[in-house]
């Protein structure tokens, strides 16, 4: 278990190697990053079997007494700032923190990302920087790594900053492109904002507790040597940073302007390295969040239902597909939020791993639509369930597993995060959670039906399905969407579900709610019905609902002029007080305080330099009047 | 015997008129000719001196017959000198005249 740092090691090794010999390489170095990130799947399962023969005895294990799952850290030493020790000293460490936690997200990372890689392979075939797109993924996927393993608040900012330089270079992977720039500044700027929050958050912390060691705050908070102050003010901060990767209301504009970004890219965004980042932080921080009232978690709920509820109502009315499944994805990274909010970490992360498995599927399906059609809105497809039915099968499956259909993965941990909002948020919560569900169905439905059903137009004809480098990601994916709910049972034998492995405090039973599951897939089926009728069947015309509604639809495709208002802001807030700021620097730092001593001096000296005139007999009368001068001065002293 | 102060009556009226030879003069050989007389008026005043107190006080050593022939030895090498620059700077600016020659200055 020791050796768990090899995994992103093996990734970050690759990068480099992929730049500079790239080009000297077969396939231009692209089979150096699968094999690192494949020896990283690997090396995932031996992490994972040693800690399943680990106990508290191991070396470097114990059983956390936070969160009660049993836990491995191994530290080694960075460097020390000071005398080590001695007051006022900092020593820094490389660490990497193992808990169940840790392993259902490297789990996630390295197989998504392989599969996206893999699936790259074709995708990305005859792109001028075929190379560099994968130096650039096999960074992307390390830093990742890197970041769930970080047993130090230190180095997961680390990380966390590389994950966001990587996603501004992927996004803006087609620099070409305006739009693509554009987007990618959007990324990086947006998630910056969050950034500030999260730094000042783990000073805070590092203030109050005097290492960046996770254990150690955790403990700290768990003794109450962390003051209620801190331990809210810190956990507020950092979910701002959450807030701003996971793409929560109101840093979410970044996340459908990234679409701009290769397709597969957005797979991995949205599924295994970047937005998950911020769910991730909340529960592996979530010893501080729940601690004293718990606080910071109603935030978290809030924020996290207000994301789930208006993004969803924008996913129903784009016409974009692959902004549908951004919106989507926000929309669901909401529901992670609330689930966390709502005190259900085990559904949390489930949901976490269900979501990333379906809409890793359902991207690389629409890159595969994309790839073939070259369109983006859905008005130009339909019917494509004739030309590309492995592709219509596997986006089905994601877009059923999303949208709540029993027995696939999304059903489960979406009731799982019912069950939990239900337990521990008010009535209105819950009521607004299955409208959540319900819009999810729709505007999954709505996708799924628009693209593969309906007519078949004309300019179609042609399209191909996927080739073999794209088909066997978007099974083996599609075999997980379907299947990987079963895991939140208790299977007879050893293995007792989900909710055994990774918990918050103690292991949760599965359960249930048996009137919140039929509420539920009552919504999703009647959801993907009226979908079928609304958009494949077109028995139902949506233009009356359209021109009833046209107000409220007027603000929601202009998704609620969120984008405005930051516009508004910068033109009227920032620029007019960066103006201003600059008018200071230039007027009165710059000309008056930094020139004007220099300008001083320098007038002085012209009118001072005119005594040198070069001709000796100056000088000379100069010595005279000195010498005459001196020798009355002498002359009137003597007397 | 001629009393001491007309010596340096003399001496000082040859001093000023080497003075003003040196200020007043635009040609370098001029300027050096002043500076010998300001010299030769600074040796007339010791060996005055010299020779009226001789015996007396500080003076006793003939100390102002040595500096005056040291200050001949040193204004003899000191004309070498200054006629090889205003030789120098002939060639060069083809002037001897010191207005003409002002790069010292600003």
């Amino acid at each position: 278990m020791q050796w768990a740092w090899l995994i992103p090691v093996f990734c970050f090794a690759a990068a480099p190697v992929i730049v500079i010999f790239g080009k000297f390489l077969p396939t231009k170095g692209a089979f150096l990053s699968i094999l690192a990130i494949a020896g990283g799947f690997v090396v995932f399962w031996f992490v994972f079997g040693s800690w399943l023969d680990a106990d508290a005895a191991t070396k470097g294990c114990f059983t956390s007494a936070n969160t009660g799952m049993l836990s491995c850290d191994y530290e080694r030493s960075w460097f020390n700032a000071g005398v080590i020790g001695a007051v006022g000293s900092v020593s820094l460490h490389w660490g990497i923190l193992i808990d169940p936690l840790t392993i259902a997200m490297l789990g996630l990372v390295t197989f998504v990302a392989l599969m996206v890689q893999i699936y790259s392979m074709a995708y990305m075939m005859g792109d001028p920087r075929f190379g560099w797109y994968f130096a650039v993924h096999s960074l992307f996927a390390a830093s990742m790594l890197t970041l769930v393993l970080a047993d130090n608040f230190l180095l997961l900012y680390v990380a966390w900053e590389l994950v966001g330089i990587c996603s501004y270079l992927l996004i803006g992977f087609w620099h070409e492109r305006p739009a693509a720039r554009e987007a990618a500044k959007k990324a990086f700027i947006v998630t910056r904002i969050g950034d500030v929050g999260l730094l000042v958050g783990i000073l805070l912390i590092w203030r109050d507790v005097g290492s960046f060691s996770m254990l150690d705050a955790f403990e700290a908070v768990r003794t109450g040597a962390m003051s209620e102050g801190v331990a809210t003010a810190s956990a507020i901060l950092l979910f701002l940073g959450a807030m701003g990767k996971s793409a929560q209301v109101p840093f979410h504009v970044w996340l459908p302007d990234a679409m701009e970004g290769p397709t597969p890219v957005s797979a991995l965004i949205h599924a295994a390295t970047m937005v998950i980042a911020g769910v991730y932080l909340v529960a592996r921080a979530f010893p501080l969040f729940e601690a004293y009232d718990a606080v910071p978690l109603l935030i978290v709920a809030i924020v996290g239902l207000t994301t789930a509820l208006m993004a969803a109502t924008i996913a129903l009315v784009s016409t974009d597909l692959k902004r549908i499944l951004a919106y989507s994805t926000i929309s669901h990274l909401g529901l992670m939020m609330l689930s966390l909010g709502a005190f259900g970490y085990t559904a949390a992360i489930f949901h976490l791993m269900a979501h990333g498995f379906s809409k890793a599927l359902l991207f690389l399906g629409a890159g595969s639509v994309l790839h073939s059609t070259e369109f983006q809105e859905t008005g130009e497809m339909g019917g494509l369930r004739k030309v590309m039915p492995l592709t219509a099968i596997v986006f089905s499956i994601g877009a059923l597993s999303l949208g709540g259909i029993p027995v696939l993965a999304g059903f489960w941990s979406k009731d799982e995060i019912l069950v939990a909002v239900n337990d521990n948020r008010n009535a209105a919560f819950i009521i607004l959670t299955l409208f959540t569900a319900l819009l999810s169905a729709l505007y999954m439905g709505r996708a799924m039906f628009l693209v593969f059903f309906g007519e078949l137009k004309d300019q179609n004809s042609h399209v191909h399905d996927a080739p073999l480098a794209m088909a066997i990601p978007m099974a083996l994916l599609g075999v997980l969407a379907l299947g990987f709910g079963f895991i939140t049972f208790n299977w007879p034998g050893s293995f007792n579900g989900l909710g055994d492995f990774v918990f918050f405090g103690h292991a949760e039973e599965f359960h249930f709610e048996v009137w919140l599951g039929a509420v539920s897939i009552v919504l999703a089926v009647a959801a993907f019905m009226f979908a079928y009728l609304a958009y494949a069947k077109r028995s139902i015309s949506m233009e009356a609902t359209r021109s009833r509604f046209s107000g409220v639809l007027k603000v929601i495709e202009n998704k609620y002029y969120f984008d405005e208002v930051y516009q508004w802001v910068v033109d009227k807030v920032v620029l007019v007080f960066s103006r201003a700021v600059a008018f200071f620097d230039r007027a009165i730092v710059n000309d008056i305080i930094v020139n004007g001593p220099a300008d001083i001096t320098r007038k002085f000296g012209i009118a001072l330099r005119l005594h040198v005139t070069g001709h000796v007999y100056t000088y000379t009368l100069a010595m005279a009047l000195g010498t005459v001068g001196l020798g009355i001065f002498v002359w009137v002293r003597s007397v | 015997m001629v009393d001491l102060v007309w010596f340096q009556l003399l001496s000082a009226a040859l001093f000023v008129i080497g003075l003003y030879g040196v200020m007043a003069r635009r040609s370098a050989v001029l300027i050096v000719m002043s500076i010998e007389l300001m010299l030769n008026a600074v040796n007339i005043n010791l060996i005055a001196a010299a020779s009226h107190m001789e015996g007396t006080g500080s003076f006793a050593n003939f100390d102002g017959q040595l500096i005056a022939i040291f200050i001949i030895t040193v204004a003899a090498a000191e004309v070498g000198l200054a006629l090889a620059i205003i030789l120098r700077m002939f060639r060069n600016r083809s002037t001897v005249n010191v207005d003409e020659i002002d790069l010292m200055k600003w």
